[in-house]
Parts: structure tokens; sequence; C-alpha cells
């Protein structure tokens, strides 16, 4: 379980996360939404140990990610992939040698291992075909698809999405919702996504939380979240219908 | 320019993101300024993070040979050409002077041995060094800041893989390592050009050019440029690599940390060789 206590990061002259409390539950899909700029992938940053809080406790499995050493870090880091917004892969290497890239540096396969569970999270990204492509030859769904890949190769017990649909076409979206939820029900992993897209939030969440003002305003299981009364409900359905009723006011 | 820095006690150095953003961000340095004064702290202070970065990673496994064997070809292959024309420009314009005042002072015998002091003592070491510096630490920098604006740095890190060990350390010893062998190259340029023009131009003939250049080169000349070679090298590729490693910003920064990456480089590479000119001179390493 990830768990989260008082957390807070700022960067100079700038507060972005004050009080963030939070429990990712084992196995779930945790959804944290709220608006651009809030500090939802910062606390992603956090909690993988790329930015280190001022205050506050980030513990997974029990073990204490704040102010942790270097290698304590980076053993802890096996436990989790993560999706970076614009998939962050590695533009000199092929699509094959991405995914390769963490078990062909760790050593922790023989080459015939490695070539079969590379293909294998190639196909079920559904990218088998392009394993001798580069980056480049790529479009931005299929470039999130292969990062997906690439997280997954280790087999870790915690994924962690940051906007994983921002910038996709509606049909490149539904992919990557897809492969996500599949990769959910299938494998059982505990998922943390940031995002703002309801559509996405609507689709994959079993928790939702609300980030508002560098805190969890507000989190629930899915149902009650999408609840008529619930702050999540409002602010994400409410404000967005409102703002389209003024918007067409006006207009 | 470090005024304000303050590097954390040993093993806070080891910085990702969470270190560099607060050490380098501007918060701890007490003087508010202009923003290219707040760039160029930001520079000195990368570079300096780097140096420290670079040592705490070097001996720690695993060390990276297949990536430094990577670097090695691809420095060796994208220096080649720039310092073998640079060394045929030095030889040609050394060796022109040289028989300009030979002639001048009736000394046209010894403009070889004065043509090749000059170039194999100097001349190669400084113009490579200069041309290293523009050709392949821009390039260090540029590579290095753009993988760490498309969060490719910060990938690494998830899987476990530090990305000083992984993408700084290769790019610095394979510069070490190839350095003196291009600068060899560009010697060899130098010496083949030198002797055309003054056989063409000044009618020295290869012998009399050979064995008056035998008299005043002695191995220490070559050798010390060499360790000056690798000097520059060490300094040049850590500088580049420290301003990619810690930059932040999008296309208009990093071409603006490419532009500073050329001008500490160079001014580096004028230092470097001032400092080791005069300790040469005192201990007469080069005459030992």
């Amino acid at each position: 379980m990830i768990r989260a206590r008082g957390v807070r990061f700022a960067f100079p002259g700038r507060t972005v996360l004050e009080d963030v409390t939070i429990d990712i539950e084992e196995s779930l899909t945790t959804v944290i939404v709220g608006r651009s700029g809030i500090g939802k992938s910062v606390f992603l940053k956090c909690i993988t140990g790329l930015l280190r809080p001022q205050a506050g406790s980030i513990t997974i499995d029990g073990e204490e990610v704040v102010g942790a050493s270097k290698p304590r870090i980076l053993a802890i880091r096996r436990r989790i992939g993560m999706l970076f917004q614009e998939g962050a892969l590695f533009d000199s290497m092929t699509v094959y040698e991405n995914v390769a890239f963490p078990l062909v540096y760790h050593k922790l396969a023989s080459a015939r291992e490695i070539d079969r569970r590379v293909m294998a999270y190639l196909d079920l990204v559904g990218l088998r075909e392009y394993a001798r492509a580069t980056p480049q030859e790529l479009s931005g769904g299929m470039k999130r698809k292969v990062a997906v890949a690439r997280a997954m190769i280790l087999e870790p017990r915690y994924l962690l999405y940051d906007e994983p649909t921002a910038g996709l076409d509606p049909s490149s979206s539904a992919v990557v919702e897809s492969m996500i939820r599949r990769l959910q029900r299938e494998r059982a992993i505990t998922s943390l996504v940031v995002t703002h897209d309801i559509d996405l939030t609507k689709y994959i969440a079993d928790h939702i939380a609300l980030m508002e003002d560098g805190r969890i305003s507000a989190h629930a299981a899915r149902e009650e979240a999408f609840a008529e009364a619930s702050a999540i409900y409002e602010h994400f359905i409410e404000n967005r219908e409102r703002i389209r009723a003024e918007n067409g006011s006006q207009g | 320019m470090f005024a304000g820095l303050h590097l954390p006690r040993s093993g806070a150095f080891i910085l990702d993101t969470a270190g560099a953003s607060s050490l380098l961000s501007g918060a701890s340095m007490s003087r508010p300024s202009s923003e290219a004064a707040r760039e160029w702290r930001h520079a000195g202070a990368s570079t300096a993070s780097m140096y420290a970065n670079f040592f705490f990673w070097l001996f720690r496994e695993p060390f990276p040979t297949r990536q430094l064997g990577q670097q090695f070809v691809r420095v060796i292959l994208d220096g080649f050409g720039i310092l073998a024309v640079a060394g045929i420009v030095e030889g040609a314009m050394f060796a022109w002077l040289a028989g300009w005042y030979g002639t001048k002072f009736s000394v046209i015998n010894w403009s070889g041995a004065a043509s090749l002091y000059l170039l194999l003592s100097a001349a190669t070491t400084l113009i490579g060094a200069m041309m290293f510096a523009a050709k392949l630490g821009t390039a260090f920098t540029v590579e290095i800041g753009s993988m760490q604006m498309s969060g490719q740095l910060d990938a690494l890190r998830l899987m476990a893989v530090e990305p000083t060990q992984y993408i700084v350390i290769p790019r610095v010893l394979a510069s070490i390592l190839s350095f003196p062998l291009l600068k060899a190259i560009s010697d060899v340029c130098a010496i083949a050009a030198a002797i055309l023009l003054s056989r063409l131009w000044f009618d020295i003939s290869v012998p009399v050019f050979l064995q008056h250049a035998q008299l005043v080169l002695k191995h220490t000349i070559l050798t010390t440029s060499y360790i000056r070679c690798a000097l520059h090298a060490f300094f040049i590729s850590v500088n580049a690599c420290g301003l990619g490693f810690y930059f932040e910003g999008g296309a208009i920064e990093l071409g603006r940390t490419t532009t500073k990456s050329v001008v500490i480089n160079l001014i580096c590479v004028l230092i470097i060789d001032t400092v080791y000119g005069v300790m040469d001179s005192v201990f007469g390493w080069s005459t030992l």
C-alpha cells in the first residue's frame, strides 16, 4: 500500500502541495483528479522519490520514501512502474530496446528470456509489429503504450500514470483507457492515475480523490464519488456543465 | 559566480531532480539579481554539482563498460573530421609564419623546428580543445538537456538507473580517452601540412626540416601536451554534461544553455592552458 501523510512540497516562492494525505488501496485503481497545475504530477514525483517533500511522510509497503538514502530509493523504485506524460521513451533506441532496457541494464534475465518477455509485453499492448521502429515513427498513443510495456517489464507492484491520455485524440485515448483497465483487471496491479480527463476517470477508477488547494479535499469509492451530492461530482461534472451553460448563454 | 552556492554535505550531492531543483533554483542564492545573472549562477552550480556527482558515482557499480565503448567510438568519429582539418590549417599557418620569419632573419632551415615546436607543444592542443568544446561539448549539452526536458532522465531514475552512471560517466571517460587520440591525428595532419608547405613555398627539403625538428623536439613535450589534452577533455565534458543534466526550461533556454556551454568551456580551456603553461615553466615538465 502507498500511504501519504501531510505531504508538503514547495518550489521556491510557490507552495504546490500543502498537506496531502491519502491511502492508495492494494490491487485497485485510484484516480486523483484536479485542474491542471494543481500539483498532481508533483505528488507522483514525490511518491517515486524524484522530488523530496519538505514535510510529511510517504510509505510504500511500510518503507519510508521521504529522506530515504539513494540506494534505498533505487530499491523501492524497482517495485514501481511509471508512465510519464509524453512517454519519455529513449529516442536513441528502438521500441524493442526501450522495453528491454531495464532487464538488460540490470542483467535480470538471459537474452532468450528477455526476448520472450519483451515480445509478450509488446503483444499485450498490441505493438509487436513495431518492435524495430524508433519512437519518432510512432504516434502519441503508441508511444504511451510502449511506455506502459516498458513500465510493466519489471512486473512492478505499483503502476503510476501521469496524465495518460493528455493530448491524445479520442480513439487513441480509448485505446489507452482500455489498456489501463485490462492491465488492472488481469494483473491486479495497484494503479495510481492522475488526470483531469473525466471519461478516463469514469472508465478506470475504483477510487477517486479530488486534489484542491494542495490537499486531497475528497476521496471516495467510484459509486460514491459520482453520486450527485459528492464534492468530486460537483467539481467534475457540475462545474463543467455550468461553465458550458454560461459560455453558451454568452455566445 | 559561485557566491551564495551552498553544496550540501557529503552524500547529499547525489543529486536527482529533488536535490537539484532546490539547490539550483536560486532559492539558496542569497542575493536577488537579474534573470541573466541567475542563469549564470545556475550554470555555475550545475557544473559544480556535476563534478561532485561524477566522482561520487565513478567508483560505484555497475560500471558502464558498454556505454563507454559506444561513446568512445562516437567521440572519435564525431571529432575526427574537424580536428584533422584544424591540424592541416594550423600546420600550414605555423609553417608559413616560421618560414617567413626564418627567411627574414636568415634562419630558414630552423623554420621546421620552430613550427613543429609551436604546433606540438601548444597549438594543436589549444585549438584542438576549442574545437572539441565546440563540437562535442555542445553535443553533450544538447543531448542531455533534451533528455532532461523530455523526462528521459527521470524515466531512467524510475528504472533504478542512475543517469550520472549511465549517461555522464561514459561520455566523460570516452572524452578523456579519445581526445589524446584525436590530438595525435591532428598532429599528424599538422606535421604533414607543415612539411608540404615548407617544401613548396620555402623550398626546405624534408630531411632538413625533420633533422632540425628532431633537435628541438623532446618526448616530454609530446607527453605533457597529451596529458593536457586529457585534462581539457575532462573539464570540457563534465561542464557540458552538467549544464545539460541540470537544465531547466524549454527550447529557448536549451539554446541559451548550449551557448553557455561553449563560452564556459572556451574560458575553461584558456584558463587550464595558462595554468598548465605556468606550472610547466615553473616545474620544467617539458624539459625533463
